[in-house]
């Protein structure tokens, strides 16, 4: 249905564009009429996502019933795809239905022109195909979720007088503040907006634009409490390091607009005629690149189109376009690079275990469930661009992460912090996935993690709440008596991430089967690269140890005997308004992956998998990694289930040894490896070293330019400016001296020799007489002497 | 009589002249000064009717010499009123004493 | 209207107002305020009416208008010099930016505390001074507008300014007018060159022809004029001035420095500097494009140094003007786009300017508003401010984030068009142009952080903070310039259609006036 796109485009726009609004009253309405201790912040803010919630369902449903949910009546497991391309009324354009089995349904099409140069253009666009519209529905639903918890989360806020607990001013007061509900609700409306634009966006340009404003929606939720220097710290680091990835994200953007000349994911309409998207340009419908010669060091651009196919031109080399292999290597890392940044991949991981000091609803909606996220919806949306090298760069950053941050997770304390460091690992693990070759697998990973991680720090924040705000697990324990709702739901997280399931029987939770699906992927990759064991190993390893911090964590926090007595006294279970969310994140944290990989959900993220992966990918270019098709995967599957399942359990055991049984006390482990400890604690010392590396010089390169400024250039100037003063000086003695000098002997003279005459003038009467009788005979004399004689 | 001849005129004359120079010189008594002046001017007198046998009318020195005696009076008169007003300033009238305008 | 006389009366509204105010009893200092302020929102209607009004401006036409020539009268024919004025997409944003600024600072203006009747006069001076120059197509009479309007500032700086004020005057004048006579010089050596001609269109279509001057003569001229302007712009290293000029200039004045004086220099590298040396221009190209690279990054790092919240700000200005001077020069011919990424770097930086005027105007305003109350811009004693004066915390925030380049604002668009524009001219400056991203978030944020956020204020006069409340005055300005930025993030055609046709037009004609020999092979090959 031609008309299908549009429509479709329409409803999620408005489930995109409601939160904005909903902001923007929120903000004005904020400063002005409501008082503090309105909730209507709230209540907007919920009807805002929530009817974006019922617009996201409604272009699903729309979507579902135009392909007559085909994608669920085949249950050809992976070919799924492929036949639903099949029926033709799904098509989006013409060229789709000639190459049916080639090219993922997508719709695509442009809201507006933000600037034209030439050819040239920027624009905001939409692109949406059946991973749009789960991530639509995935991010608000869970938003709506977040929201009705956190009514209740930030309920004192509701206050005029806040005291904040953890702010000091500089008598050592607690801070007192007005409160800031609506605050609160307005920056979580403006995320929900950036979100979904992330996600609807039709280029990557735009991607970008979101990308930053989900990064400043972050940084204002984590600055939350403005007064706390720590929030301000971490929300700085978070934007920051987010920068740092942005500038790989930059330099690849750099890249494809200088040889691609477009930003466009898939063809759009430019004038009267249809051009390339970058998708189309680089690879073929068959989902291979086109090199201009056997060294595969040039990959021809496809730009002509030639019966519904995108095609490189033949002939003069002015026509075609290229890029260097290795430049579109670049392209992919730099853009990789702005989701290592946002999904704080190694070794940009450590901005978000500080993103903690937000609250805790911001924690697992921004922090966990959708924001971080996006690092792996890009490296999934852009996929095709991404050329083995780097994918393989991807694996391994996935690889690295995933273990450096469960291994940290371990000796965590505090309860938020075991779980961001869990999320960085399960972001790793998607990574991971995408970067093997199992797209669907990665993304499904992405939706169930969603579900079971936002419950879970919506659970933690729960406990939060009823301990009043201590976050120390060491100061819990026997929690499970005062909050049971909340001490199962969260277990049900814990199942779900840690991936337990009964052997042979369909019941397991959702984290089974997609961390399943993705160890699965990883050793059909290791058989046929045998070198890259590691890429199996590691993940394999970290589910049990991921097993076993989450039950950790449980175990922990709600069995034993109470640490502290104080805290327990005052627990008490939340009120309504939090549990139910909690209830209706555990049933789907639990559920939505049902089926596995012949499940619903999984059947739905594989219609968008890029092409040609279903059948595996040769090994090419410097790289050399064969990515193993579906069957290879599907070969492997019950192996990798079993031996995931086993690790899991045996970390699960461990936990369970250690913290609820005690059989060997932790501390006892804890001090016989005080070295490794404390390695851990200390993260790696990862923020000491970009401390060392790189913060302290910035501060020194900036203190050498303002020194630059102020000794060298204006140095230069002050000392042009003094020459000119010492020359206009030189030029005054010159003056004074030397011309004055000249008049003022003459008339000196003039004076010293009238003086020398004064002694004659003795006013003497007889002198003057004697003078003159004495010259006249002198003058007789000389007269006399000199006359001639007659 | 025998004539007296011109040099011993002029030898008179001469000596009257170099007494009232000297006169003029060492006196500090303004009189005395006066008096100096007077014998110069008698000196020169002299000088004027001994040479004045030579002119053709024989009488031009003595006319002269009239005129210088009424100058000669004049200036008397204007000396003693000099004197009286340098009297009058000093309480004296040593010349010595007034030498303002001494440089 | 005639054409001539509506530009003339724009120009001169401001002076005769100037004149008017003469009259007024110097107590009456309300009066002079709100009659300052009619006058600057006249010829900001004015500029308006220029912009959208009915047969003035069609932003599809890539010459001068209203006439390509320019409207002109004989002014001292004896020297063949002319009163021409005439707009195009080039000039009419800056000067409908110049009326937006004027309107504004004119607003901020009420913390002026002496001489009332002098400042406001000066003040519009200034103002026609910038129009002036803006709408001069006269070269000659460019360089009148362009010594009108230094004048003024350096009274409204030397005499209304902080403690260094005279330092900082006669810094900013020396500097200013070092350039001047560069370009002076420059002016003279085409003057003669082409046999007695001032028009600046008459004296690019001789320098395009190839053959008037010859490529010494254009490398020369094109020094000496950028030079001239790059002092203007400010870049590095001309920039010194800058940074004790804002720092002790009263808080409208920097708004105005900073939001229309710095484009001078951007508008005259456009406007004369390009078109009058093509050849001069693109054999300068690299070096301009480092030198705007570098300023970027000098700029941020200089920025992250300070402690005095304005001289941060000034040095962010050093550092947003490098995308300036970087955009215009990204002279390059592309295999398949042709000269569509120049233009590219070209509107990029345009529309940078704008943005900057925006930006810059609303950053310096708001240091403006918390100075008034507590008397020191030292950063490290501020803190705390979002939870003692909300609304001003929360627009301040909305200003410095569209500083920050945040999309959705005004200062992304131009940054990021320009940077992805460069690689095609040069990836590595492109690279390290990038780079500016991280150190442009880094001082905002950290400023941010010790002004707006944090437990508590910590400086002195912490009662004036309650006793001064945001006003409904300052209040309305930041609003204005918070708006314009969203405007201008969120749908940036507005600015782009208005100046794309001359643009290209400029890319164009400079492109066949000095067409590198690799580059002539592929069009020809193209056409």
């Amino acid at each position: 249905m031609d008309s299908l796109g549009p429509e479709l485009a329409t409803y999620l726009s408005i489930a995109w564009l409601l939160p904005l609004v909903g902001f923007v009253i929120e903000v004005m309405n904020g400063f002005g009429q409501w008082n503090r201790l309105s909730r209507k912040a709230a209540l907007l803010a919920i009807a805002c996502i929530g009817t974006g919630f019922l617009f996201s369902s409604y272009a699903f449903c729309r979507w579902g019933t135009e392909t007559n949910w085909a994608v669920f009546a085949e249950h050809e497991s992976h070919d799924g795809h492929a036949s639903v391309l099949d029926n033709p009324k799904e098509v989006g354009h013409d060229h789709h239905a000639e190459n049916k089995s080639a090219v993922p349904l997508a719709y695509s099409g442009k809201f507006y022109t933000l600037a034209k140069f030439g050819n040239l253009e920027l624009s905001l666009d939409y692109y949406i195909d059946s991973l749009t519209l789960l991530m639509f529905c995935m991010v608000t639903f869970i938003a709506t979720c977040i929201h009705v918890f956190a009514v209740g989360y930030m309920s004192d806020e509701l206050t005029i007088e806040y005291v904040d607990h953890h702010a000091h001013d500089s008598h050592g007061h607690h801070v007192h503040r007005l409160g800031r509900f609506y605050r609160f609700f307005s920056f979580l409306s403006l995320f929900c907006f950036a979100m979904l634009g992330l996600v609807i966006a039709g280029n990557i340009f735009q991607v970008f634009v979101f990308w930053e404003l989900v990064g400043i929606c972050s940084f204002l939720l984590i600055g939350f409490y403005t007064e706390r220097k720590s929030a301000n710290v971490a929300a700085n680091k978070a934007f920051i390091v987010n920068r740092v990835g942005d500038f790989g994200f930059i330099i690849g953007l750099m890249i494809l607009w200088t040889y691609c000349g477009t930003f466009n994911f898939t063809e759009y309409k430019s004038g009267e005629t249809m051009k390339p998207g970058l998708f189309e340009m680089v690879r073929t419908a068959e989902g291979e690149l086109t090199y201009t010669d056997d060294t595969h060091e040039t990959v021809a651009l496809h730009t002509s189109n030639e019966h519904g196919h995108w095609v490189a031109p033949q002939g003069e080399s002015t026509k075609r376009r290229t890029i260097p292999y290795m430049l579109l290597v670049v392209a992919g890392l730099g853009v990789f690079g702005g989701c290592i940044g946002k999904s704080a991949q190694f070794p940009l991981q450590t901005w978000l275990p500080d993103a903690m000091e937000g609250p805790t609803p911001v924690s697992a909606l921004v922090h966990s469930a959708t924001m971080v996220a996006a690092g792996v919806y890009l490296a999934a949306r852009f996929f095709p661009v991404f050329t083995s090298e780097v994918l393989l760069a991807i694996a391994y950053t996935g690889c690295i992460t995933l273990f450096v941050a469960a291994t940290i997770a371990v000796v965590a304390t505090d309860i938020k912090k075991v779980l961001a460091y869990s999320t960085i690992s399960q972001l790793g693990y998607m990574m991971l996935a995408i970067g093997l070759g199992g797209w669907a697998a990665g993304l499904f990973h992405l939706i169930t993690h969603a579900f079971f991680k936002s419950l879970m720090f919506l659970a933690s924040g729960a406990v939060i709440y009823g301990c009043h705000h201590e976050q120390e697990m060491p100061k819990m324990g026997g929690l499970f008596k005062k909050m049971p709702i909340t001490a199962l739901t969260m277990l049900v997280g814990v199942i779900a991430i840690a991936g337990l399931a009964i052997p042979g029987t369909p019941i397991a939770f959702s984290g089974y089967h997609s961390k399943d699906a993705i160890v699965a992927t990883a050793l059909a990759y290791t058989q046929h690269n045998p070198v890259h064991f590691l890429l199996f190993m590691t993940p394999l390893v970290t589910a049990g140890i991921t097993a076993f911090y989450m039950f950790r964590l449980w175990f922990y926090t709600f069995t034993g005997t109470p640490r502290d007595e104080h805290v327990y006294e005052h627990a008490h279970e939340v009120p309504k308004v939090m549990f139910v969310p909690l209830l209706v994140l555990s049933v789907l944290a639990a559920g939505c992956a049902i089926g596995g990989e012949h499940g619903q959900l999984f059947k739905m993220i594989s219609l968008s998998e890029p092409v040609g992966l279903a059948e595996g990918v040769p090994a090419s270019g410097v790289a050399q990694v064969t990515l193993p098709s579906h069957d290879d995967i599907h070969a492997v599957h019950s192996t990798a289930g079993v031996v995931a399942l086993l690790a899991a359990s045996l970390g699960t055991l461990t936990a369970f040894l250690l913290y609820c049984k005690p059989v060997v006390k932790p501390e006892n482990i804890k001090n016989q490896f005080p070295g490794l400890h404390n390695f851990l604690v200390e993260k790696w010392y990862f923020d000491d070293l970009y401390e060392a590396l790189f913060i302290r010089p910035s501060h020194a390169v900036a203190r050498w330019a303002t020194g630059f400024d102020r000794l060298i250039l204006d140095g230069i100037l002050h000392g042009a400016a003094k020459s000119t003063v010492i020359v206009s000086a030189i030029d005054r003695k010159f003056d004074e001296g030397f011309v004055d000098g000249i008049v003022n002997l003459v008339g000196n003279t003039t004076r010293r020799f009238g003086y020398s005459l004064r002694v004659f003038q003795t006013g003497q009467i007889r002198q003057y007489v004697m003078f003159i009788a004495v010259s006249v005979v002198a003058l007789f004399a000389v007269l006399f002497a000199l006359l001639p004689k007659a | 009589m025998e004539a007296v001849s011109l040099n011993s005129l002029l030898w008179v004359g001469a000596v009257l002249f170099v007494c009232g120079v000297i006169c003029m010189t060492t006196k500090r008594n303004a009189i005395g000064v006066l008096i100096g002046v007077e014998l110069v001017l008698n000196g020169a007198n002299l000088n004027f009717v001994a040479f004045s046998r030579y002119s053709p009318l024989a009488l031009d020195g003595q006319v002269a010499a009239i005129f210088v005696i009424v100058l000669a009076a004049a200036e008397a008169a204007v000396a003693l009123a000099i004197a009286m007003n340098f009297y009058n300033c000093h309480l004296s009238i040593d010349v010595d004493r007034g030498d303002e305008l001494h440089g | 209207m005639d054409p001539l006389c509506f530009l003339s009366a724009l120009i001169f509204l401001p002076a005769l107002g100037a004149l008017i105010l003469v009259a007024f009893p110097s107590k009456a200092v309300d009066a002079m305020r709100m009659f300052t302020v009619a006058i600057t929102v006249l010829v900001f209607a004015m500029t308006l009416n220029l912009w959208l009004g009915a047969g003035s401006f069609d932003s599809s036409i890539a010459t001068i208008q209203p006439v390509a020539e320019g409207v002109s009268k004989p002014w001292i024919p004896d020297w063949n010099i002319h009163y021409r004025l005439g707009y195009d997409g080039i000039s009419l944003p800056l000067v409908v930016l110049t009326g937006f600024v004027c309107v504004l600072a004119a607003l901020a203006s009420w913390s002026i505390n002496k001489l009332h009747k002098g400042y406001f006069m000066l003040f519009l001076l200034l103002e026609t001074g910038m129009l002036g120059t803006f709408l001069a197509l006269d070269f000659f009479l460019f360089y009148v507008f362009w010594e009108v309007m230094l004048l003024p500032m350096y009274f409204l700086i030397g005499i209304w300014g902080g403690p260094r004020r005279e330092y900082a005057a006669i810094k900013f004048f020396l500097y200013t007018l070092a350039g001047s006579v560069l370009m002076l010089i420059a002016m003279l050596m085409f003057y003669f060159g082409s046999g007695r001609e001032f028009s600046l269109i008459k004296l690019a279509e001789l320098a395009q022809d190839g053959h008037t001057f010859d490529y010494t003569t254009q490398v020369i001229a094109f020094v000496l004029l950028f030079i001239g302007f790059a002092i203007k712009v400010p870049s590095f290293p001309f920039h010194t001035w800058l940074p004790d000029a804002h720092v002790e200039a009263p808080t409208p004045i920097s708004m105005i420095l900073a939001g229309v004086l710095l484009k001078m220099g951007g508008y005259g590298i456009l406007r004369i500097a390009f078109p009058l040396c093509p050849l001069g221009a693109q054999a300068a190209a690299y070096t301009l494009v480092g030198i705007g690279v570098f300023s970027i990054i000098y700029g941020a790092f200089a920025a992250l140094a300070q402690t005095d919240f304005k001289r941060l700000v000034a040095y962010s200005s050093v550092s947003h003007m490098g995308y300036v001077v970087l955009g215009m020069a990204v002279w390059k011919i592309n295999e398949h786009n042709g000269t569509d990424f120049w233009l590219q770097g070209m509107s990029g930086a345009m529309f940078q300017m704008i943005a900057h005027g925006v930006s810059s105007a609303g950053m310096f305003f708001m240091v403006g508003v918390i100075y008034d109350r507590v008397h020191h811009r030292n950063l490290n004693e501020f803190g705390g401010l979002a939870n003692r004066m909300p609304l001003y915390s929360g627009l301040a925030a909305g200003i410095f984030f569209a500083g920050l380049g945040l999309p959705g604002l005004c200062g992304f668009i131009g940054e990021v068009a320009v940077v992805i524009s460069t690689w095609n001219f040069s990836p590595l400056l492109a690279i390290i142009a990038a780079s500016g991203v991280i150190l442009t978030a880094a001082y905002i944020l950290w400023t941010l952080q010790r002004v707006y956020l944090g437990a508590e204020y910590k400086g002195p006069h912490s009662e004036e903070i309650d006793h001064m409340p945001f006003n409904a005055r300052e209040a309305f300005v930041a609003f204005t310039l918070l708006i314009t930025a969203i405007v201008l993030g969120v749908y940036p055609a507005i600015v782009f259609d208005a100046m794309n046709p001359t643009l290209q037009g400029l890319v164009d004609s400079l492109q066949k006036a000095a067409p590198a020999d690799a580059a002539t092979a592929v069009t020809q090959a193209l056409q």
